[in-house]
C-alpha cells in the first residue's frame, strides 16, 4: 500500500468515526456520546439495565442503531458499486442510477409489495423483496451493458442513451403497479422510491451487511484486473484477463449488494456516481486504491445526508434521495460537460 | 519460440488468413510485410492468442517443450509475451508509473514486490520516460503515451539481469504498427530498443509498414498477400523487385546510400 493511500484511508476512518457517533446522537431524541456509551454497555450485559433506561435503551438499539448502521452500509454499496460500474463501462458517468440496476430493483421489489401475497412469491417468505429485487436488477442492468457494447466499445451516447430506455420502462411497471395497487401499498412504493432509512431493523442490517461483506471481497480481488481495462479489453486479455469472465463476475456481485441495499432503503441516486468521482479527483483511478476508499467515503457520505435528513424539517423527514439528487445531479452535469468538451478519446473511451 | 501451423482464418465465410504457416526465428526482429488488408495484424492477432484461428495451431517452444495456445494459462501466456498495441487511450486519471505497473501485474498477487517496483523504474528509463513517472497518463502527448505503453510491455516480459543468474525464460514481443503515431526520431528508438531484446532471450514480432525501416533493422522478413505467405527470408537483398511491385502496387526502384553503401527502396506510383 502506497504512503498516500494509507494517508486517505486514515483520514477516511477518523471522519467516518465522528459521523457515525454524530448521527448516532441527533434526531427526534438526542443522545450525547456519554448516555450512548451507558446505554449500550446496559445492552450488551456489561452494565445493569436500568428501567429507567428502558425506553431510551429500547429507541437507541431498536431504532437509532441499526438505522446508523444501514445507513452507512447502504452508502459503502453505493460508492463501491459505482466504482465498480465505472471499471466495467469503463466510463466516469455510470452508476446504479443511470445503468437501470436502481430502477430494475424497484419494479422488482414493487412487484412484492403489490402482488406479495401471491402463489409466486409467497414461497420466498421475507427474501421476496430482496430476490425479485436482484432479479429485476440484474436484468436491467444487462440490457444496458449489452446495448451499449453492443460495437465493442461502449460509447458514451448509446450508455446515456440505453439508461434512458431501460429506466423508463422499469419506472412505467413501478408506475404502473402503484397505479393499481390499493392505497398503503402504492404510498409504500412513493415513498420507498425516494430512499429512506426509516424502516430499518437488525434484520435489514444483517441482510445488507452480509450481501456487502461477500460482494465487497469479490470486487477487492478484482481491483487489479478492473485496472487492466481501462487500458481496453484487448490490453487485459494481453495481460491475462479474461474480460467477459470478469464483467460477468462482477455485474452479478455489483447487482446483488445493490439490490438487496434498494430492497431495504429504497432507490437512492448520484451517491454511486459522486463518490468514486471525487475519489479520482483526490488521488487516482488505480482500483486496488477506489474500491476501499469509495466504501468508506461513501459510508461517510450517507451518515451526513441521513443527518441532514432528520434535521431539516423536524419533526418530519427528508426523504434521502432527494437530498442526493439535489448534490449529486449538478456533478452529474458537469462531468458530463467535460467529458463533451474533452472530446474524441473520453466520448469513446 | 512462436510457430504457426497451417493457421486459417475467416470471418463470416470470408477467409482472411488461408493455411499461413511461419516458422518466426527465436531471438530475432521479424517483420510481417504486406499491403493494407493482407492479414498481418490478423496474424498477430493469433499468434498472440488474442484470436482463435478457424483451423491450424499457434505453438509456443517453452523451456518444457512446444505449447499449443489453448493449453497455456491466461496467467502463464501475460508471462511469456507481450503485444505493444498502434495506441492505448485510458479515459481515466492515472499516473505514468501505475500504468506500467500493470505490466507486472501477471507477476504478483495482492501488493506489488520491491523486484516489481524496480522492474517499472527501469523500464521507464529505458524507453526515457523516467522523469514523466508521476505525471498523469491523459495529460500526455500521443508519442510519450506509446513510450508508457513500450515500458509497460518491457516491463511485463522484462528479461534483463535476472537475478542470481537464474536461467532465462524466453519471450517474445509483439508489436502491432507501434510507429504509426511517432515521429522519426522516436521510431527509430523504438525500433533500437526492440532490437536489443534479441540479447535477452527475446524473440520480436513486428508488423512494420515503413519498408525501408523494416528492412534496416529486421533480422527476418515474412511477406504476406491476400492472407497467403508470399516470401519468407532472413536477407533483405533477396527480396526481389518484381515481388514488391506486384504485392504493394507501386513501381521499386533499389537506391544506395552514398555515405554508407546500403541499398534502400524508392517507390512511385
Amino acid at each position: 500500500m502506497r504512503r498516500e493511500h494509507a494517508r486517505i484511508y486514515v483520514a477516511l476512518v477518523v471522519l467516518l468515526a465522528v459521523a457515525l457517533l454524530l448521527s448516532a446522537s441527533v434526531g427526534a431524541f438526542t443522545y450525547t456520546p456519554a448516555r450512548i456509551a451507558t446505554l449500550a454497555s446496559q445492552a450488551l450485559g456489561l452494565a445493569p439495565a436500568t428501567a429507567a433506561d428502558a425506553l431510551d435503551r429500547n429507541v437507541f438499539i431498536q431504532l437509532r442503531l441499526p438505522r446508523v448502521l444501514l445507513a452507512g452500509l447502504t452508502g459503502a454499496v453505493l460508492g463501491v458499486s459505482g466504482t465498480l460500474m465505472q471499471g466495467l463501462f469503463r466510463n466516469p458517468i455510470v452508476e446504479p442510477g443511470l445503468a437501470g440496476t436502481s430502477a430494475g430493483a424497484a419494479f422488482g421489489a414493487a412487484f412484492v409489495f403489490v402482488f406479495g401475497s401471491t402463489a409466486f412469491t409467497r414461497p420466498l417468505g421475507t427474501l421476496a423483496v430482496p430476490v425479485l429485487a436482484f432479479a429485476g436488477a440484474f436484468g436491467a442492468t444487462m440490457l444496458v451493458y449489452r446495448l451499449s457494447t453492443a460495437f465493442g466499445k461502449v460509447h458514451v451516447f448509446t450508455l446515456l442513451l440505453a439508461g434512458i430506455a431501460v429506466n423508463a420502462v422499469c419506472n412505467a411497471g413501478t408506475g404502473f403497479l402503484s397505479y393499481v395497487a390499493r392505497d398503503p401499498q402504492a404510498r409504500n412504493i412513493t415513498f420507498w422510491n425516494l430512499g429512506t432509512f426509516t424502516t430499518a431493523d437488525w434484520r435489514g442490517v444483517t441482510l445488507v451487511a452480509v450481501c456487502f461483506a461477500l460482494c465487497f471481497g469479490w470486487a477487492l480481488r478484482a481491483g487489479k484486473a478492473l485496472n487492466t481495462l481501462m487500458l481496453g479489453e484487448d490490453e487485459a486479455t494481453y495481460l491475462g484477463v479474461d474480460p467477459r469472465r470478469l464483467v460477468m463476475r462482477l455485474l452479478v456481485a455489483n447487482t446483488l449488494m445493490v439490490a438487496v441495499a434498494t430492497a431495504m432503503v429504497g432507490v437512492i441516486a448520484f451517491v454511486g456516481l459522486v463518490i468514486p468521482h471525487a475519489l479520482r479527483m483526490l488521488r487516482s483511478s488505480d482500483y486496488t486504491f477506489l474500491l476501499p476508499a469509495s466504501a468508506l467515503l461513501g459510508a461517510l457520505v450517507m451518515e451526513i445526508v441521513d443527518v441532514v435528513a432528520r434535521l431539516v424539517i423536524p419533526p418530519a423527514e427528508l426523504p434521502i434521495g432527494i437530498i442526493t439528487a439535489v448534490v449529486g445531479a449538478p456533478v452529474f452535469l458537469a462531468i458530463l460537460l467535460r467529458q463533451t468538451r474533452q472530446g474524441g478519446a473520453w466520448l469513446q473511451g | 519460440m512462436v510457430d504457426v501451423h497451417g493457421v486459417s482464418y475467416a470471418v463470416k465465410g470470408a477467409p482472411i488468413l488461408r493455411d499461413v504457416s511461419v516458422r518466426f526465428r527465436p531471438n530475432k526482429l521479424n517483420v510481417l510485410l504486406g499491403p493494407n488488408g493482407a492479414g498481418k495484424s490478423t496474424l498477430l492477432k493469433i499468434a498472440t492468442g488474442l484470436l482463435s484461428p478457424t483451423a491450424g495451431e499457434v505453438r509456443y517452444r517453452l523451456p518444457d517443450g512446444a505449447r499449443t495456445l489453448g493449453t497455456l494459462s491466461a496467467a502463464a501466456l501475460a508471462r511469456t509475451r507481450a503485444v505493444l498495441s498502434q495506441h492505448v487511450d485510458v479515459a481515466f486519471p492515472l499516473d505514468v508509473e501505475d500504468v506500467v505497473l500493470m505490466g507486472r501485474y501477471p507477476h504478483y498477487g495482492r501488493t506489488p514486490r520491491a523486484r516489481d517496483r524496480e522492474i517499472v523504474e527501469r523500464a521507464l528509463d529505458q524507453v526515457g520516460m523516467l522523469d514523466f513517472r508521476a505525471r498523469a497518463y491523459p495529460t500526455l502527448s500521443g508519442g510519450e503515451q506509446q513510450k508508457v505503453q513500450l515500458a509497460r510491455v518491457l516491463a511485463q516480459i522484462w528479461n534483463a539481469d535476472a537475478p542470481d543468474d537464474a536461467p532465462r525464460t524466453p519471450k517474445a514481443l509483439f508489436l502491432d504498427e507501434p510507429t504509426a503515431s511517432l515521429d522519426v526520431h522516436y521510431q527509430l528508438h523504438l525500433l533500437e530498443i526492440a532490437r536489443a531484446l534479441r540479447e535477452v532471450d527475446c524473440t520480436v514480432i513486428a508488423v512494420l509498414h515503413d519498408l525501408n525501416v523494416a528492412l534496416q533493422y529486421g533480422d527476418a522478413f515474412v511477406l504476406l498477400d491476400g492472407g497467403r505467405v508470399a516470401l519468407e527470408t532472413d536477407d533483405a537483398a533477396a527480396i526481389p523487385r518484381e515481388l514488391l511491385e506486384r504485392v504493394f502496387r507501386v513501381r521499386a526502384d533499389r537506391a544506395v546510400d552514398g555515405e554508407t553503401g546500403e541499398t534502400f527502396w524508392r517507390f512511385r506510383l
